[in-house]
């Protein structure tokens, strides 16, 4: 009994602790970025590093999502003769939810996770302490830049990756339901409404910004060496995919 | 030019005694001090605290007359960017040449309004101080594609480049061959000459250690338990001192 208290007292401590941890990560990135106070040259380097270098493997992801969307709907198009309401399903999908969910993850696996084992082995071999020590602050350094890439890069890498799901959802949908492009197109700009766009961008910035500060924060509090820099990639990316679903049905909820 | 006075720093981990149980000592200007002690006493710790990396709970530190507690964050910029720290793991800069990182401190006095040198100059100093480390050729390489010891020398490169009054060296040496090793010290004592700077090194190898400097000081189990001239060490009235320096099996330790 006691030892069943003791576990659970201890995970609540761990979680306020990690929490807390991030919470004030972001309070100080935001406090520093409103003073205009960031390296302007590493913003430009991380943006280089995550947004650019993530096209493909965003592109990939994205035409398969809309891929997918079309093949799942197929199934009722077919047998409702819908085809006029193809466009219009997989783009609400896409836009609204499965894009910036998919995208968010795949971003978080290649990017968040690259970000926290870069501060960590940072951490380990000294050198957020050789930063210190030449005078520089190491979160209008080091950490305001990377959550501004990030949340840039997502945004961008978003607008790109919805473009990309609906040809992909045009494509397949032509391939596989012979549904041509014109209706399509037509379904889809006669239903989907800007709002609809700007939901999933909106969603997809903050899934960035919860990347973002996830990944800085188990990175910069890596312990123990080379081991300590792993396991932090590890709850880096488990922490950002669970806060990322956990969001995603508040800004559901909230934006309707 | 240093004044510890009273330090205690807990350590990490609770159940653990305190790292640092009272620490006193004062290391005048232009002095050479050697640091030694077991695996894990804290040497590099106190060097951190010196630097004002990290706080002690209880004690003062004084660098350059300035009480690092009490100065304003742009004082504590302007005491650390007068220390050359050559870090235990050597935190070079993974993102940046060889080049950029032994510029680094100098565009960053530079910024900080400390240093009026144009472009030229920097890299005039950046090229003279990586060829007294030998490696001139390797300017253009990134960290990642040097050797272990090759890395060491560029972050004494480093450490250097910018002449301050006050170097601190976490293991120069470590992991050097005898030749190299000889090398790191005849540049540190090049270096000393040259600027008069006040240097502080922590080493495992006890034997050049003490070549090279007139003062030892040794921490054991959060205290200093030893504090006087490297040649008096063996005959220390400690026991673990005198077991420490002639690296023997039977004894306190
Ligand atoms: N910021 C800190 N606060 C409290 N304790 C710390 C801190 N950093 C390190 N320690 C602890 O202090 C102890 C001494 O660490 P330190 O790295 O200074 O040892 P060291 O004497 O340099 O050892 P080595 O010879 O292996 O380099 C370690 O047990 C470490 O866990
Ligand atoms: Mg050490």
């Amino acid at each position: 009994m006691t030892r069943a208290l003791l576990t659970l007292g201890m995970v609540v401590l761990s979680l306020c602790r990690e929490v807390g941890g991030m919470a004030l990560l972001g309070f100080y990135t935001f406090v520093n970025l409103l003073r205009g106070r960031f390296d302007a040259k590493e913003l430009v380097r991380n943006l280089y590093k995550m947004g650019v270098v993530s096209v493909p493997i965003v592109s990939l992801t994205a035409l398969f999502t809309g891929g997918t969307m079309v093949i799942q709907s197929g199934i009722f198009v077919q047998r409702f003769q819908a085809y006029g309401l193809l466009g219009w399903g997989t783009g609400y999908a896409v836009l609204r939810e499965v894009g910036p969910i998919l995208i968010g993850l795949m971003f978080s696996g290649r990017v968040g996770a690259n970000n926290a084992a870069d501060l960590g082995s940072m951490v380990v071999t000294e050198q957020v302490d050789g930063l210190r020590a030449l005078a520089i602050e190491p979160i209008p350094y080091l950490i305001v830049p990377r959550v501004l890439a990030m949340m840039l890069a997502m945004f961008c890498l978003l607008v790109l990756g919805d473009a990309v799901a609906i040809g992909g959802g045009m494509l397949f949908g032509k391939l596989l339901l012979g549904v041509d492009y014109a209706s399509f197109y037509a379904s889809f700009v006669d239903a989907i409404k800007l709002w609809d766009v700007t939901v999933g961008l909106l969603k997809g910035t903050f899934f960035a910004l919860m990347i973002a500060l996830t990944s800085c924060h188990y990175g910069l509090s890596v312990k123990g060496g080379a081991v300590g820099v792993g396991q932090s990639v590890n709850d880096a990316v488990v922490a950002a995919a669970l806060l990322i679903m956990v969001s995603d049905d508040i800004w559901t909820m909230v934006l309707r | 030019m240093i004044a510890l006075d009273g330090i205690r720093k807990l350590h990490l981990d609770p159940v653990q005694p305190p790292v640092f149980d009272g620490i006193s000592l004062r290391i005048a200007e232009g002095e050479t001090c050697g640091l030694c002690g077991p695996g894990a006493s804290g040497k590099s710790l106190l060097l951190k605290i010196i630097c004002g990396l990290v706080r002690p709970e209880h004690g003062t530190v004084e660098v350059a007359g300035r009480d690092l507690g009490l100065a304003s964050p742009d004082e504590l910029r302007s005491i650390q960017s007068r220390i050359g720290y050559l870090f235990q793991n050597n935190a070079l800069f993974d993102s940046m040449t060889v080049q950029e990182n032994v510029a680094f401190p100098l565009r960053q006095r530079l910024r900080l309004g400390q240093e009026a040198l144009d472009e030229q100059q920097i890299l005039a100093r950046v090229s003279e101080s990586l060829r007294g480390v030998g490696l001139a050729t390797h300017a253009a390489k990134m960290p990642s594609q040097l050797s272990g010891g090759q890395r060491k020398r560029v972050a004494l490169a480093r450490a250097v480049v910018a002449r301050p009054p006050l170097l601190i060296y976490d293991e120069p040496t470590a992991g050097l061959d005898p030749v190299t090793t000889a090398k790191i010290y005849d540049l540190l004592g090049t270096e000393q000459k040259l600027t008069k700077s006040t240097t502080l090194i922590v080493s495992s190898d006890i034997d050049a250690l003490r070549r090279f400097s007139d003062r030892m000081l040794m921490v054991y189990r959060g205290r200093l338990c030893y504090d006087g001239p490297s040649a008096d060490m063996d005959e220390s009235a400690s026991p673990v001192v005198r077991q420490f320096v002639r690296g023997e099996l039977e004894g306190p330790l």
